[in-house]
């Protein structure tokens, strides 16, 4: 009985006004989505390469000097990412770009072509049509399921015949999913289609399997709103009333409460501006160069002479790598509690399934602020292998004092560091280090279980609402 | 006739129970979010006032007439919290240097970046959303609603004419719209008013009624929109579907989209030309300077201490005579040509702010056509958080450098009195190496030698510290007016006017269409 149903629901949704408009509307954003797409991917892996480049070769030119080379200010760009497409996850308004040496790092910045003016608008990406379109679809697609029958007088009808009522339910869920996955595989189709035939968006097997997994997770989303509206449609009289009420409930939770969280956030968490850390930052190390002039370091180690054995190089090496570890853990606990902060709004939107979802899909994808946090991650390990390598090529030379430090003046003065060249090939560089699908299914396993919990509560609830429902 | 038509519809939509579930999200938002709104904006006051007064505080200090950088911050605005608008986005404050411009990059007014991943929240959002969707709910059904129930031809086959009807009708959804609204605005200003933090001009009244008027006349027009889908639709279903997609399209497709084909169409400069192209000015710069006949070898007499001049900067403590009179002749120079090349800089800068404003613009005035949008604009051009009001504080900080650098060249005749750079006067720095460093220098004893040079570095420091500061009570006061509201008001006319010209638009086809309307 089931299939027929099915089957009759969705050739009824198809024939209708609605589905043709959002079929019309949902497939046209997402091609509109692909070219975007494509044309700001391609401007971003040009300025991505020469930038890169231009890095790699200032890291080159120090290479005639050890101590030139741990002393560098590397410049390190995010890469341009081709799951961007699915969920750019406001990427245009994270820092993009690192800069370090083997000792000191600076806070991330944003550089870059981007206009902070129009850091406000959505990248018409999947996630945003799916969150914002789909879902409306899904709820005009079921607001009027099981109270539109009963206006038309057929669910009586129906139910006077052998057909039990869950079947019934089930069998209009089922061909809601179904007529939304038109739209939804459609549009994709349609984007991917576009975004592969320019040649510049390479997709690998990897990220394939995360589509993959977005889709379904968009299906899993897009059930919560076609369940809520059946829980709705089956307690409202009429499919107007029912449309009223959904229409309230899916702007609260796809517009407004993800609004809240800016709000909510600054509200729990405080960050210092950027100009107050580097008040803090100064006034730490030097303090900590008041300590050095009083000879917390040993007492001469506040005295710079041409002549080493004159000075303590060893305690002003100490003191070095003292202010900068101090300044670079100032810099990640700054960091810690900018992520800490949109954690903070994130865990009050998370009451609305379209946040779980965005952030579901962004941890999948590896973008946003996920991916934010991992770069700051993966930045700090390469500065330390960096100046594990720094270290152990120090150690080759028996010139060298053997203390690595920031400190250009005792490097070039007294050799507190090897002078000898090294091989550029041996060098370690920055290679942005992208998560395996089950680590980043680790990472959304939590939003897609808490996706999974809605659509059961509004199972549920659409269950027994329509066991009670009074069909006259 | 109208009038009976539009007081029953009147009474009958406020018992819609579409209505009541609209007015009560709008009001328990409003009660929600307003405070966090007016908290926020507490906190940038506090901000402000805090940097104010650590600037305020070093005037304190000041020593020495080059020392004389001070910042100058931008108010931040209390209408926000009615539209956010980009002000927050852009820098909020500048300091006044000879040397270099500061705060290149734009948003530093925003304390973490990171937060934009959420999207903006202020009283607009509820309006241009929650209400706007009202006014469709309210309109979609009027006429085809009306002809599924039967009760526009009993009403037709009167002496009523059609279009007392949908003038009726189109009163009567105004009115109930009207209350939402007005209630709305009445909860924001309690809660406005409640808060310590805010106190509100005469112009900051006439804004927040102006606000209130565009308000009605955006409601107006989107009920008048959806006058205009009942009128052409024969079913009310249809009606509300097709409504509801034309909203989704006004609300989200049209400004994303319009941002996309914005940052296409009119691509902003790459910030390594601008940074190459400021570089390239104080290289021109510093190169023209250090082209200056030298006779003097630079460090020759001087003693440098930096930090304890005002705003961060270093002072020359002691300088002996030839040095002095070397910097006598170079800084009248000198100076000038670095307030021309500022004057470059910020010209540079002011090109690259602009493209960035030009490609906002664009993508407003691509998605533009729509009521949400421009409801957005003026409500942002009103509450004075949009562009406008940036460059009018942008404008006074120009001429204020020039004040500044005026006073300067005033007080130190034309940048000749050493007091430009040195609180010193001439044999002072021969006076105290003749004290102080003489004995240091003959005296063979190590101890001895150590001893009288702490006891120098220490009188060294002592003049430092002690050297008089400057009376600057005569320095020209940074302040600054925002935008006025006539200028404020030419800027939104544009928008007003296509705002009313959409409504009226929107009421005239829905009357064609409803003339013609089959009512069986």
């Amino acid at each position: 009985m089931i299939p027929l149903i099915i089957r009759k629901e969705v050739l009824e949704t198809i024939l209708s006004l609605r589905f043709t408009l959002s079929l019309l509307l949902i497939v046209a954003t997402f091609a509109v989505g692909g070219f975007a797409f494509v044309s700001k991917y391609e401007q971003q892996v040009q300025d991505y390469s020469v930038d890169s480049n231009r890095s790699l070769a200032a890291l080159r030119d120090r290479t005639s000097r050890l101590y030139r080379l741990a002393l560098h200010k590397q410049d390190i760009y995010r890469a341009p990412k081709s799951l961007t497409l699915c969920v750019e996850g406001f990427e245009k308004s994270m820092p993009n770009y690192y800069r370090l040496n083997a000792f000191s790092k600076e806070l991330p910045q944003i550089k870059g072509r981007t206009n902070a003016l129009m850091f406000g608008f959505f990248d018409v990406d999947w996630v945003f049509i799916v969150s914002l379109f789909l879902s409306f679809g899904a709820m005009v697609f079921a607001h009027d399921s099981l109270c539109g029958e009963k206006e038309a007088g057929t669910l009586a009808l129906l139910l006077a015949g052998s057909v039990p009522r869950h079947k019934i339910l089930l069998g209009k869920y089922i061909a809601i999913m179904l007529t939304l996955g038109i739209p939804l595989l459609l549009g994709i189709l349609v984007n991917l289609l576009i975004v592969t035939r320019s040649n510049s968006v390479a997709i690998h097997t990897g990220e394939w399997l995360k589509i993959l997994v977005i889709v379904l997770t968009s299906f899993l989303y897009l059930s919560i709103f076609a369940l809520l509206s059946m829980f709705v449609s089956s307690r409202a009289k009429r499919s107007v009333i029912s449309m009223v009420v959904l229409l309230f409930i899916w702007v609260g939770l796809v517009i407004v409460i993800p609004s809240s969280g800016r709000t909510m956030a600054q509200g729990f968490q405080k960050v210092p501006t950027q100009v107050e850390l580097q008040r803090q930052v100064g006034d730490a190390t030097s303090r900590l160069s008041e300590d050095c002039i009083a000879g917390k370091y040993g007492e001469k180690a506040g005295t710079a002479t041409p002549d080493g054995n004159e000075c303590d190089p060893e305690g002003r090496a100490r003191f070095r790598n003292d202010a900068t570890q101090l300044a670079n853990r100032m810099i990640d606990e700054h960091i810690n509690r900018m992520i800490a902060q949109v954690a903070a709004g994130r865990h009050f939107t998370g009451i609305s399934p379209a946040e779980i979802y965005r952030r579901a899909c962004e941890s999948i994808a590896g973008t946003g602020i996920q991916r934010f946090s991992q770069l700051c991650r993966q930045t700090v390990r390469y500065q330390d292998d960096f100046r594990d390598y720094i270290c152990t090529r120090d150690n080759e030379d028996p010139a060298s004092l053997h203390l690595p430090c920031e400190d250009s003046y005792a490097a070039g003065m007294w050799k507190a560091m090897s002078h000898q060249p090294v091989d550029f090939d041996t060098v370690p560089r920055f290679q942005e280090r992208d998560l395996a699908l089950g680590q980043s299914l680790k990472l959304a396993i939590w939003d897609i279980g808490l996706l999974g919990l809605f659509n059961l509560a509004f199972f549920t609830a659409a269950w027994i609402s329509f066991m009670r429902y009074d069909v006259r | 006739m109208i009038w009976k038509i539009a007081k029953k519809e009147f009474l009958l939509n406020l018992m819609t129970f579409k209505f009541v579930i609209g007015t009560t999200v709008c009001i328990v938002l409003m009660a929600v979010f307003m405070p966090g709104l007016v908290s926020d904006y507490g906190e940038r006051l506090q901000n402000y006032n805090g940097n104010v007064a650590m600037n305020e505080a070093e005037f304190q200090k000041v020593k020495v007439y080059n020392n004389l950088t001070p910042t100058v911050y931008r108010t931040p605005t209390v209408l926000s919290v009615f539209s956010k608008g980009i002000v927050d986005r852009l820098e909020n404050s500048e300091r006044i240097d000879l040397d270099e411009v500061s705060g290149t990059e734009t948003g530093v007014g925003e304390t973490n970046t990171l937060l934009s991943v959420f999207p903006t929240l202020d009283v607009t959002l509820i309006f241009k959303i929650v209400i706007s969707v009202l006014a469709l709910l309210m309109a979609y059904d009027v006429v085809s609603g009306e002809r599924e129930q039967g009760t526009l031809r009993l009403i037709l086959s009167n002496t009523t004419s059609r279009h007392q009807v949908l003038l009726g009708k189109l009163l009567a959804g105004w009115m109930t719209l009207a209350v939402p609204v007005t209630v709305a605005f009445i909860i924001a200003l309690l809660i406005l008013l409640t808060s310590n933090a805010v106190s509100l001009s005469g112009a900051d009244w006439l804004r927040i009624a102006l606000m209130y008027v565009v308000s009605l006349v955006f409601v107006g027009s989107m009920f008048n929109l959806g006058l205009l889908v009942s009128a052409v639709s024969r079913g009310s279903a249809i009606a509300l579907v097709f409504a509801l997609f034309l909203w989704l399209c006004m609300a989200t497709i049209l400004p994303n989209a319009g941002a996309h084909i914005a940052a296409q169409l009119r691509p902003i400069e790459s910030p390594e030309q601008f940074a190459a192209r400021l570089k390239a000015i104080t290289d021109q710069r510093d190169r023209e300077i250090a082209d200056l006949p030298r006779d003097i070898q630079e460090g020759e007499g001087t003693s440098r201490s930096d930090g304890t001049g005002a705003f961060g900067n270093g002072l020359i403590v002691f300088a002996n005579k030839p040095f002095m009179d070397y910097l006598t002749r170079l800084y009248p120079i000198t100076e000038p040509h670095k307030m021309q090349c500022i004057d470059k800089l910020l010209h540079v800068k002011a090109e690259y702010l602009g493209g960035l404003v030009r490609q906002k613009h664009l993508a407003d005035t691509l998605a533009g056509v729509t009521p949400i949008i421009l409801c957005e604009r003026l409500m942002s051009t009103l509450a004075g958080t949009d562009f406008g009001n940036f460059g009018s504080f942008k404008g006074r900080v120009r001429t204020y450098r020039h004040e500044v650098a005026d006073y300067i060249r005033d007080k130190t005749a034309n940048f000749t009195s050493p007091i430009y750079f040195t609180p010193s006067k001439e044999g002072d720095q021969e006076r105290f190496f003749e004290t102080y460093f003489k004995p240091y220098d003959q005296t063979q004893d190590k101890a001895e030698k150590a001893k009288l040079y702490e006891i120098a570095m220490q009188k060294y420091q002592q003049a430092a510290t002690d050297a008089p500061t400057l009376a600057l009570q005569d320095f020209p006061a940074f302040t600054y007016r925002s935008q006025s509201l006539m200028s404020t008001l030419q800027q939104a006319i544009p928008a007003a006017g296509l705002l009313i010209v959409e409504g009226i638009l929107f009421f005239a086809l829905s009357f064609v269409a409803f003339l013609r309307y089959d009512v069986r």
